[in-house]
């Protein structure tokens, strides 16, 4: 289920795919969609769709990926010459390039120091400094990518994908309270996204110390997700998950009561919901493999690895992470 | 259905042109006459019949309801309606709106998403891994 569309890459592109979106190169490279011609010309005999530039953009990035850097140099060249080096993107791009060929970390902190200098000159290019955390991250150093994403985020607060990546990079620190937080940022400016409300929920189920409260809130987010997205597997999964250590801690009384002083999360859910809610789950993720497995149309487009995991679970409660 | 539509426009067309037609001869030979019965009609019900084909042919409704419109995405997933871009890419129906989130891999997921931030040498280096050991998998 990946097939290896440039125009709109999949949503998972391991090894085998980008080889496959690679091998392009050559067809796409051959001829270019602009014209040679002298300017009014070349307005008529332009082979230049919206498209093309989106095909090019991603065909860089997957050359790169395959260390075809030949051919990342020719379609960087390509789109220079077409928007100009000055562009904001074409300067992400090639600074995304230097990255890619840059094998010591001393070459890498020397493209870091590049980024630097550009943004001296123009401290608003975000993509720049999107880039420059990104370097950090790259280099192992995850503290100065938060700080430097921090400041990115007061001077852009409705930066969705800064904030999500905040978030990973909180979370990947063990920093849940931040991690979920920052989440939060992103559910203000899209409140309907689905997976966004299922990252929030697998992040209070992670969180320590995990209690009633965590994970009663983890419940009410997977909720949320499969009522934006009725066949979202993961929020059926992870509702699943949640509701089934959450269904001993709610009929253990004592420690229902330990926890009542929370006020801010609510009272916990009652035991009979739960308990509604994870025949639902069940049934529903048993419908999902059932008709997955079965091929029906309509039913492919499910990531495979998802739906067997989803099968562990209903098959041997799960896998324990 | 797109025969029945198709067919269905076809017809209306030329019954409405020919309506047209016969009021402009009408009105030009008897500039004072009222218009004959059988033309109204005709134009009325090519007019009909124009309206039924052109909804037969539309493409279907988008589910008004978020979340099964949003179900059905996740459910048959991107797929080619037959066009093709002039590189040969297909142009594909549409996906998940959230997905440049990067979020649906999980924490620390391997999704792809968040491409300002995309991280050039772990994607080279996971590359670079799996064609040494023989690009199996």
């Amino acid at each position: 289920m990946s097939h290896a569309n440039l125009l709109s890459p999949p949503s998972s592109i391991p090894p085998k795919t980008a080889l496959s979106l690679s091998q392009k190169a050559p067809l796409i490279l051959a001829a270019s969609p602009t014209s040679s011609l002298p300017w009014p010309l070349s307005l008529l005999f332009s082979r230049e769709s919206p498209e093309s530039w989106t095909i090019h953009e991603n065909l860089f990035l997957s050359s790169l990926r395959t260390g075809d850097d030949k051919s990342a140099r020719l379609t960087l060249d390509r789109m220079t010459t077409r928007f100009g080096a000055d562009n904001e993107r074409i300067i992400a791009l090639r600074g995304i390039y230097e990255e890619a060929l840059a094998n010591t970390p001393a070459e890498l902190e020397k493209v870091f120091q590049g980024y630097e200098k550009i943004l001296r000159e123009d401290p608003t290019n975000l993509s720049i400094r999107k880039r420059r955390v990104a370097i950090l991250k790259s280099l192992g150093r995850p503290a100065d990518a938060i700080t430097a994403l921090t400041v990115l985020l007061e001077n852009s607060p409705t930066d969705v994908e800064a904030w999500a990546e905040l978030s990973e990079l909180y979370a990947s620190q063990g920093l849940w309270a931040q991690a979920i937080y920052s989440l939060e940022e992103v559910l203000l400016v899209m409140p309907n996204a689905w997976s966004a409300h299922a990252q929030l929920a697998t992040l209070y189920y992670l969180s320590t110390p995990s209690n009633i409260t965590t994970l009663s809130l983890s419940l009410r987010y997977f909720c949320r997700s499969i009522e934006l997205n009725d066949t979202y597997l993961r929020g059926y999964y992870g509702l699943k998950l949640v509701s089934q250590k959450l269904l001993p801690l709610l009929s253990d009384s004592t420690s229902l009561k330990r926890n009542n002083d929370e006020e801010e999360a609510g009272p916990p859910p009652k035991l009979a919901t739960v308990k509604k809610l994870e025949e639902l789950a069940t049934s529903k993720l048993a419908e999902i493999v059932r008709q997955y497995n079965a091929g029906k149309t309509g039913w492919t487009g499910l990531d495979e690895a998802e739906v067997i995991a989803a099968k562990a679970l209903l098959d041997h409660g799960g896998i324990e992470r | 259905m797109t025969l029945i539509g198709a067919t269905l426009n076809t017809v209306g067309l030329l019954f409405l042109t020919h309506a047209v037609y016969s009021t402009h001869e009408h009105t030009a030979t008897f500039p004072h006459a009222p218009l004959p019965l059988d033309i109204t009609i005709e134009l009325l019900v090519s007019i009909l019949v124009l309206s039924a084909g052109i909804v037969f042919t539309s493409p279907s409704l988008k589910p008004i309801v978020w979340a099964r419109w949003a179900g059905r995405l996740s459910r048959e997933g991107r797929h080619g309606e037959g066009k093709w871009t002039r590189e040969g890419e297909e142009i594909l129906s549409e996906g998940d709106p959230y997905a440049f989130l990067g979020l649906d891999g999980g924490i620390g997921g391997k999704r792809e998403g968040r491409l300002g931030f995309w991280d050039v040498r772990g994607k080279r280096k996971e590359y670079a891994e799996w064609a040494k050991n023989g690009g199996k998998q």
